[in-house]
């Protein structure tokens, strides 16, 4: 970021042309001639460009930060799901030992009348 | 004569799991769910309020600042400039709207994670895989003493009994979840913290932009809707005439309504970070006062046996 976007960035900066724009706006509705209103809105316009870029240009610098966080993101949701994974594996052993109890029952069934 | 299992029942007694603690943990009632798993839950409503509002607020503010592009073309296309459609520039581009997506996505899969993570104890699967472990127990006693057994096995379990194995079962289980919550989740948490704190500032800085352009660009199309209605107003019909005046108010609701719902998101996403933050203290704390949370994540837990207890079958 050069010296002049970090200068026109600074919320002071903004808050006085978004000053100015709301001032001429009340301009434009008070003025009671089309020439007058046409004059207003060419100026509006002009400061309404700068305050346009202005939130372009923050809006891409916190693209760029956003983008800064993302793999920490990425990283912890993948932390996340091998947690999950290891409690999954839990319900699991239960599982098993619930089959295999179901399985001794099924032997002993069949078995049972041969002993 | 086949091996008999080397497991040796009597009736009321069941090795490794007194029965009498059932009652004790019966008698723990109180809230259903953990402080822990409280706040992931509440955390993870917060996420998708912020996730799915401030996803409608991009759309919205690229579409309103596209309009007034539009607008202010047709407004000037029979000036000196000739205006090429090509020209329309979005307020935010598909790289910022496409990063925008992927991390509030990734937040929202965070936030469903942590919560089902949290929400180990409360799994339906557990509970199935517990409740089988001691029907299927029942089963083989039942097997062991079909009659047809000689001699008599010596294995013989109560449906009780069998219930009792079964939520035995679902403490272990619960148990060996939440040593692996308690250990691994807090520190999750607690790293992703100052991110969810600097991602909210970010969050709140674009919001703070979406609700200036916003405002800009709602002002320069009233503008434009009124230099229209002074300038080519008398070509139209009274009719055709009212209804481009009447669409000045409705410009002027329309930007009221976008502004509000830009404040509420900026409060919601507030509340996101806090939400968080106090999920982050609440996973960590290890002073006297986590000790009602303590003991509020006990009564949660004998809440959640008394019910799955209630669920087994009787007979």
């Amino acid at each position: 970021m050069d010296a002049t976007t970090a200068v026109l960035q600074n919320p002071t900066t903004i808050d006085a042309y978004q000053a100015l724009y709301d001032a001429l706006g009340r301009a434009y509705w008070d003025a009671s001639t089309i020439d007058a209103k046409d004059l207003i809105q060419g100026a509006r316009e002009s400061i309404y460009e700068i305050i346009t870029e202005l939130d372009e240009a923050q809006l891409d610098a916190n693209t760029t930060a956003l983008l800064a966080i993302q793999p920490k993101i990425e990283d912890t949701n993948a932390a996340l799901k091998k947690i999950k994974a290891s409690i999954n594996e839990i319900t699991k052993n239960i599982n098993t030992a619930a089959t295999v109890i179901s399985t001794i029952s099924k032997i002993v069934a069949i078995t049972a009348p041969l002993m | 004569m086949p091996a008999q299992p080397d497991i040796s029942v009597r009736q009321g007694h069941l090795p490794g799991f007194s029965f009498l603690s059932l009652p004790l943990l019966l008698i723990l009632g109180g809230c259903a769910t953990s402080p822990l798993a409280k706040h992931t839950a509440e955390f993870a409503t917060a996420t998708n309020a912020v996730v799915d509002s401030s996803e409608g607020a991009y759309r919205a503010a690229v579409r309103l600042h596209d309009d007034e592009q539009i607008s202010a073309a047709v407004q000037k296309y029979d000036a000196n400039q000739p205006w090429d459609p090509h020209n329309i520039k979005h307020l935010i581009d598909a790289r910022g709207l496409d990063a925008r997506t992927d991390i509030l996505d990734g937040l929202k899969t965070y936030a469903q994670r942590l919560a089902d993570v949290t929400n180990g104890g409360e799994s339906e699967s557990l509970n199935a895989a517990a409740a089988a472990a001691g029907t299927n127990l029942k089963e083989m006693s039942t097997a062991f003493n079909s009659g047809s057994t000689v001699p008599p096995s010596g294995f013989s379990i109560t449906r009780s009994q069998a219930n009792a194995v079964s939520t035995a079962l679902k403490v272990l289980g619960d148990f060996l979840v939440s040593q692996k919550t308690r250990t691994a989740v807090p520190k999750i948490i607690n790293e992703m913290d100052p991110q969810i704190t600097v991602l909210s500032k970010l969050l709140d800085s674009d919001i703070v932009v979406l609700r200036r352009q916003s405002n800009d660009d709602y002002e320069q199309l009233l503008m434009q809707q009124d230099a229209f209605i002074r300038k080519s107003g008398h070509d139209l019909s009274p009719i055709e005439r009212r209804a481009e005046i009447k669409k000045l108010g409705q410009l002027i609701l329309r930007k009221e309504t976008t502004d509000d719902m830009l404040r509420q998101l900026q409060s919601t996403i507030k509340s996101f970070a806090e939400t968080h933050h106090a999920l982050a203290v609440a996973a960590q704390s290890k002073d006297m006062a986590s000790l009602s949370e303590r003991i509020a994540d006990l009564e949660a837990a004998a809440e959640r046996l008394n019910h799955f207890y209630n669920s087994l079958p009787t007979t």
